[in-house]
């Protein structure tokens, strides 16, 4: 791993260099959103669509209230409390590789960025395991509403969980600070995502 | 100490105090509203410190009205029930 600059195939002459985003990016204009605007709107519409299912969620629990805490009582609550140390930590270190991309530091963004994917590959055993336990005790998608919202939330979210790693691996190879502000900016969403539903789906 | 880190560290914080509050066996609003606050509050320090919006307090303060108006929602369906 080399942090000179990767020469560009011909095809590719009028993407920036890396020295022009970082410049780009430095001369960021203060009071305007900070990366891509399309990772904004992916971001808010995220938000909305997880906000809906968690409404429908708790709108959907007022119709049977001691059904709905039985049922979470079966959840791997401790587990979803570790792994929201996990995702707060795995963007901690994204967030440093953002900063690393835009100091030049190839080496140390993958560096950071290699750590950042493998806690989420821990987010995702923890949260197979909890499927796991689940699917042993019989319990499936229609055995409870509270079941069919739970699995629906949190594994689309999970499947977030993959995507963002292959983005994060994906930026890493690249390595440009645009690059790797987009992938951390959509690694963030979805940290912001779970800090959301964990409480509603296992705490409340 | 970088502000990122600075952010790490309070979400740990934060996330370590949602857990003592779901441990402690308190139930109705004495649990639903500092857990939902400390949600909004972990919320507000991802979008501020890690996704950059401290550059853009209008922006920052659009975000916290959203996500305030969504946890008032989640308190009121949920003692509600």
């Amino acid at each position: 791993m080399s942090d000179a600059p990767r020469s560009l195939p011909a095809s590719s002459q009028t993407v920036p260099t890396r020295e022009e985003e970082t410049k780009s990016h430095d001369e960021h204009p203060p009071g305007q959103l900070p990366g891509e605007l399309l990772m904004w709107v992916l971001i808010l519409s995220e938000i909305a669509v997880f906000g809906a299912g968690l409404l429908a969620f708790l709108s959907v629990r007022l119709t049977d209230p001691q059904g709905f805490a039985e049922a979470q009582a079966h959840l791997h609550r401790t587990g979803a409390a570790a792994n929201t140390i996990v995702l707060v930590t795995s963007g901690w270190l994204a967030a440093l590789a953002t900063r690393a991309a835009e100091a030049g530091q190839t080496r140390r963004l993958r560096l950071l960025l290699v750590p950042a994917i493998l806690l989420g590959a821990v987010f995702l055993v923890l949260k197979g395991s909890e499927y796991a336990d689940l699917f042993a005790q019989g319990i499936g998608t229609e055995t409870h509403a509270f079941y069919t919202f739970s699995f629906l939330l949190t594994g689309f979210h999970a499947a977030h969980v993959l995507a963002g790693m292959v983005l994060l691996a994906v930026v890493g190879w690249l390595g440009t600070p645009k690059a790797v502000e987009t992938g951390a900016a959509f690694w963030h969403m979805v940290d912001l995502v779970w800090v959301l539903l964990f409480p509603v789906v296992y705490l409340l | 100490m970088s502000r990122v880190t600075k952010a790490w560290a309070l979400l740990i914080v934060l996330s370590a105090a949602s857990t003592a509050f779901a441990a402690s066996g308190l139930g109705g609003a004495a649990l639903v509203l500092p857990v939902l606050l400390l949600a909004g509050l972990k919320a507000h320090v991802i979008l501020r410190d890690y996704l950059g919006l401290a550059v853009a307090p209008a922006w920052l303060r659009g975000f916290d009205l959203g996500l305030a108006f969504l946890m008032l929602t989640f308190a009121g369906l949920a003692l509600a029930a």
